[in-house]
């Protein structure tokens, strides 16, 4: 499928404005050049700035280090001396235990299904319906979005109990969604804050090249998948991080929905064997169920960063 | 032009809704494509070693050649009162599921459990059972729907008998009035440091349990029923009271109960395991479960009665039933009734089973042997520990003082009445006096006796 | 467009696709949000277990969970948990926030710092520092305190301690994202406002005071109110830590919630818990529009 030029230049538009003021971008703030010249200033902000960054390392990076120490000590020494360096000597089989036996790489791959599904329905719900409220416009869409944003204002805790029934008994369909990821996936994608933050987004695009489109022939399908998508990649980003995000950290709902074992994610796993695993196997586990996250997130810091200031952007 | 390209794309998007009906994980047990009827049963903790794995896997398998029409799976299951009540209501617990004793009134009142009359009295042994404990599993019309199955267990004292040694204590002579467990747990927490000399479950309804099982030990009861079956609870009574002021001595005058005080029933036994936990109270079969699950030591085990004191005082006795899924069809329940002949029962009548069984069970490292009370009658449990006598892998030797001194105890039943809800209003009385030295114990009665009898009222 | 009229015309003109389009979003919506919600309202004035049809008992459930003993320390806890989240999380990211600001290498390297606690599996970290709490003189936080001559502390094991230990661990996982939510608002700040400030002769306390808290105030009352109905609702941490205890000093109302719907092993009270869920909601909803009408002068100016 060739892309019209007039499409191509629109999507270089929004690609660019895709890398709105990353944390870096700060011009300046209240200390000036002019403050920075004295001495005294620069001292005092030097120095505060070395002991933030060792509190933020002490207090971020340390219990993350104990827990990596932990993962390979014998479980009497985490007992009796928590912080003597391997006193009698590393532990490495508490990480193939945790890997092998608790099988952290299956509870893994339960949380990786868990949430690229819910990514999927909240992407597909919040663009298909920001598109109809922000693009297409219909009469009744405004209906629709009231509705849609009403839901923002009502906590989750409402939802618990109804949500559970409703899954357990769900119209149509005759039969419960207890025990499979459907019970996770399909709620997930009913999220109010991505509809607001994708039809805000879409709001903000010029309806000029709707136009252009429109008179160049193109069908509804193809305004949404060729021109209103690829114009949206900077907020579909962040909404993925969001959802992913979100989905990574929920505990309580699959906790209720995922009764077996075989399909629990993490998240409802590692609580359920803490009272039966050796401690240091325990922690090991812990540790892979850290380390695999946290290096997605080293991957991709700036998408993360950008993705999380800017919900504050679009909460305030 | 493109009407048809946004009509397919959006039929793809319906289609991926419509994958809803096709698509579940969850294959409803019963006949499956190959004839063979599924069952799916309970089995492990969460977190049992993969010996006990590898034998539950082997009984499967065993099953399956006696009856290869049926397919069994087994799924990790651990009762805990704060969990079971969703696993109920989302329908999500297998065909086959163990229930404790007080529960069964209760899910037979609300059509919860399957009746399994006609299969159990089917049984050569249908009629033989206990009757006092049978009479838990029948219904208002005289069926069976609760099975007594997995375990009737009297509450003992578990002790290490290696941090006794260590304390100078002897472990063939454990402690047998409650002052002298307070004194050994004094001895054994000042001469092992980091050692809790004595532990007491807390949480998760535990801590009304074992409260229960103190004040039962001297002599008190939690709830009486008038004979128009109207319950009042009476957890204020000089026994309980008694129960608490000795945990609180022991806490705070003796701080011998070590710095943990959230234990529920997995995680203090986990704490036993690893000799952090020199005594505590807790059903006699748990043995068990701490091989399976934990690792013990064997040679540090060791159990005894508890301490008996005062007038009506007795041992606290609980069990658990098999039950069935009351959405079971015919040939499930059929096939559910062999399982549980299989798996719990079979082995009490007959030799060949029994035997079987403990060969199994010795060639994957599996406890056999650990005490029991009698499902049927005490004769018939005799002749059953004697098939199974020569595979024994459990230390009997160290279980003595226990299996010798359960024979004169006085088994008392739990609470009759809204029993979880009444154990839930006496946890916080018990984690308030292991938390709090200046505890007010009658206050703390007082509290817990509104709760239990507002959960009593709106039970009736 | 007048629907209904000309349906050929209508479905030209792009009405279907419009419907189409909107399709996920109103199954999705309608099933899992709509439908629960009326569900919530109709199931407070009844009485269910799942097995006989529900049935209508007026104004009881509230009744009973008015009554409930268990209610005010559920409430006394939650807002506990509320102010002590306040204190330790408002403040420290803010000023940790303008701070950061200010560096001029690295800035990255401090923000990912920040922000990596965020990235721990939030069930990871309550299990960790669960395990960080214990009581013993053993205990890791036991035996760093025990360097400097302190503790050892019971933590957990302790009516008073529990809350604000819980809290500690919730503010170490959480601070990172408010962190980088007020970074992002720092960088909107027009330099030519500090600029200004400066040709009229502002330090840097005044500059602070005058152009940079003024401009983050709309940030700040959100994420105000956006912790306060989050903390309204908190349930990972005392369930994992403390499962209520010890003697309820850790119960919060979302965790009396789950008791009476899903805590009792055979006696689930659905209708007491929507109740209770629909009374927080409400007294949340009036709190926030007082909140909301009470920071519209300041936020406007």
């Amino acid at each position: 499928m060739n892309v019209p030029r007039w499409l191509q230049r629109f999507r270089r538009d929004a690609t660019a404005s895709a890398q709105s003021r990353p944390v870096e971008a700060l011009t300046r703030g209240v200390v000036s050049e002019a403050d920075w010249k004295r001495p005294g200033v620069r001292w005092t902000m030097r120095t505060v700035h070395t002991l933030l960054l060792v509190f933020l390392i002490i207090s971020c990076i340390g219990p993350l280090f104990l827990m990596v120490k932990f993962a390979v000590t014998p479980t009497q020494d985490i007992l009796r001396t928590p912080l003597a360096l391997f006193p009698n000597g590393i532990r490495w089989e508490n990480m193939v235990l945790a890997w092998n036996k608790v099988q952290v790489s299956k509870y893994f791959w339960n949380t990786v299904v868990i949430a690229g599904g819910s990514w999927f329905f909240q992407l597909l719900v919040a663009t298909t319906g920001g598109f109809v409220i922000s693009v297409l416009r219909p009469k009744w869409s405004k209906v629709l979005n009231s509705l849609v944003m009403v839901t923002l204002f009502i906590p989750s805790v409402v939802l618990l109990v109804p949500l559970y029934l409703t899954v357990l008994n769900p119209p149509l369909l005759g039969q419960s969604l207890l025990n499979s990821f459907w019970a996770i996936w399909l709620p997930a994608g009913a999220s109010a804050f991505n509809v607001v933050i994708v039809t805000r987004f879409f709001d903000s695009l010029p309806r000029e090249v709707f136009e252009a489109a429109e008179v160049d022939g193109a069908s509804t399908f193809r305004l949404f998948w060729s021109v209103v998508l690829p114009m949206s990649k900077p907020i579909l980003g962040v909404v993925s991080v969001f959802a992913f995000i979100a989905a990574w950290k929920d505990f309580l709902w699959p906790m209720l929905v995922l009764k077996r074992a075989e399909i629990q994610p993490l998240s409802v796993r590692l609580p359920a064997i803490q009272a039966r695993e050796d401690l240091g196997v325990f922690l090991a586990a812990l540790t892979i169920s850290t380390l695999i996250p946290m290096v997605i997130f080293l991957i991709f810091q700036k998408l993360f960063l950008s993705g999380a200031g800017m919900s504050g952007a679009v909460k305030g | 032009m493109n009407k048809t390209k946004t009509f397919a794309a959006f039929a793809a998007a319906a289609l991926s809704l419509g994958m809803l009906t096709a698509c579940s994980d969850d294959t409803p047990s019963g006949d499956d494509t190959t004839g063979r009827t599924k069952l799916t049963v309970v089995g492990l903790l969460p977190g049992a070693t993969e010996e006990a794995k590898a034998a539950l896997d082997q009984q499967v398998a065993d099953f399956e050649n006696q009856y290869p029409d049926i397919d069994v799976e087994w799924v990790e299951y651990e009762w805990k009162a704060t969990t079971f009540s969703a696993d109920l209501a989302g329908g999500t617990l297998p065909d086959v599921f163990e229930i404790p004793l007080t529960d069964a009134q209760s899910l037979i009142a609300n059509s919860q459990i399957a009746d399994m009359d006609s299969y159990v009295k089917a049984m050569p042994y249908g009629n033989d059972f206990n009757p006092g404990v049978l009479q838990y599993g029948l219904g208002p019309d005289g069926h069976i729907y609760a099975i007594p199955a997995k375990s009737i267990y009297g509450i003992g004292l578990h002790y290490n008998r290696t941090l006794f040694t260590q304390a100078g204590l002897d472990p063939d002579k454990p402690p047998t009035t409650w002052s002298e467990v307070r004194e050994y747990a004094k001895k054994i927490a000042d001469a092992v440091p980091g050692v809790a000399g004595y532990a007491q479950m807390a949480t998760s309804n535990t801590g009304g349990w074992q409260l229960t099982v103190a004040t039962y030990a001297r002599g008190g009861r939690m709830e009486s029923v008038a004979a128009d079956g109207t319950a009042t609870a009476t957890v204020d009574n000089a026994a309980t009271k008694a129960a608490l002021e000795f945990l609180k001595a022991m806490r705070w005058d003796d701080n011998s109960m070590g710095a943990e005080f959230n234990y529920d029933w997995g995680s203090i036994n986990q704490a036993f395991a690893a000799g952090q936990v020199a005594m505590y109270t807790s059903g006699q079969d748990v043995y068990t479960s701490l091989v399976q699950a934990n690792g013990v030591d064997p040679d540090s085990y060791g159990l005894t009665t508890i301490p008996l004191e005062g007038a009506d005082s007795g041992v606290l006795g609980g069990g658990t039933l098999a039950a069935v899924n009351v959405k079971a069809s015919d040939e499930v329940k059929d096939a559910a009734m062999k399982w549980i002949d299989y798996f719990y029962l079979g082995k009490y009548i007959s030799e060949d089973a029994a035997v079987a069984t403990a060969q199994l069970q010795v060639a994957n490292n599996q406890p056999v042997g650990t005490p029991e009370l009698p499902i049927f009658t005490s004769a018939q449990l005799d002749q059953y520990n004697r098939w199974i006598a020569p595979y024994v892998t459990v230390p009997l030797a160290q279980m003595k003082p226990f299996t010798d001194g359960i024979v004169g105890a006085q088994p008392i039943a739990e609470p009759p009445v809204a029993t979880q809800d009444l154990y839930a209003a006496l946890d916080p009385a018990v984690q308030a006096v292991l938390t709090d030295q200046n505890a007010d114990i009658d206050a703390l009665l007082a509290t817990a006796n509104t709760a239990a009898q507002r959960a009593i009222d709106a039970n009736s | 467009m007048k629907r209904g009229l000309n349906p050929k015309k209508w479905v030209q003109r792009g009405g279907l696709a419009a419907l189409l389009f909107a399709l996920p979003m109103i199954v999705i919506f309608g099933v899992f949000s709509w439908w629960p919600v009326t569900q919530s309202v109709v199931m407070s004035f009844q009485k269910t277990n799942l097995v006989s049809e529900p049935r209508w008992v007026g104004w009881d459930n509230f009744e009973w969970v008015l009554t409930d003993p268990n209610l005010p320390i559920a409430l006394k806890n939650t807002l506990w948990f509320a102010f002590l989240a306040l204190i330790f999380g408002y403040p420290i990211p803010l000023i940790g926030a303008i701070l950061m600001s200010e560096v001029r290498k690295r800035r990255g390297l401090y923000s990912a710092l920040a922000y990596l606690p965020v990235v721990v599996p939030p069930v990871v970290a309550v299990l960790l520092w669960k395990f960080f709490y214990n009581g013993a003189a053993t205990g890791v936080f036991n035996t760093i305190l025990g360097w400097f001559g302190l503790g050892p502390f019971p933590w957990l094991n302790s009516q008073d301690m529990a809350m604000p230990a819980l809290v500690l661990e919730s503010t170490w996982a959480n601070a990172g994202s408010t962190v980088i939510i007020y970074l992002a608002a720092l960088i909107g700040v027009p330099a030519e406002l500090y600029d200004a400030a400066e040709v009229d002769g502002a330090g840097i306390l005044r500059k602070l005071w005058h152009v940079t808290l003024p401009n983050l105030r709309g940030v700040l009352f959100i994420t105000f109110i956006l912790q306060i109905i989050g903390t309204a609702q908190v349930f990972l941490e005392p369930y994992l830590f403390t499962g209520g205890g010890p003697a309820n000093s850790t119960l919060t109302i979302l965790l009396l919630i789950y008791n009476y719907a899903f805590g009792a092993s055979v006696g689930a009270n659905y209708g007491a818990a929507t109740a209770l869920s629909l009374l927080l909601a409400a007294a949340l909803a009036v709190f926030s529009i007082i909140y909301f009408r009470a920071t519209r002068a300041w936020s406007t100016t």
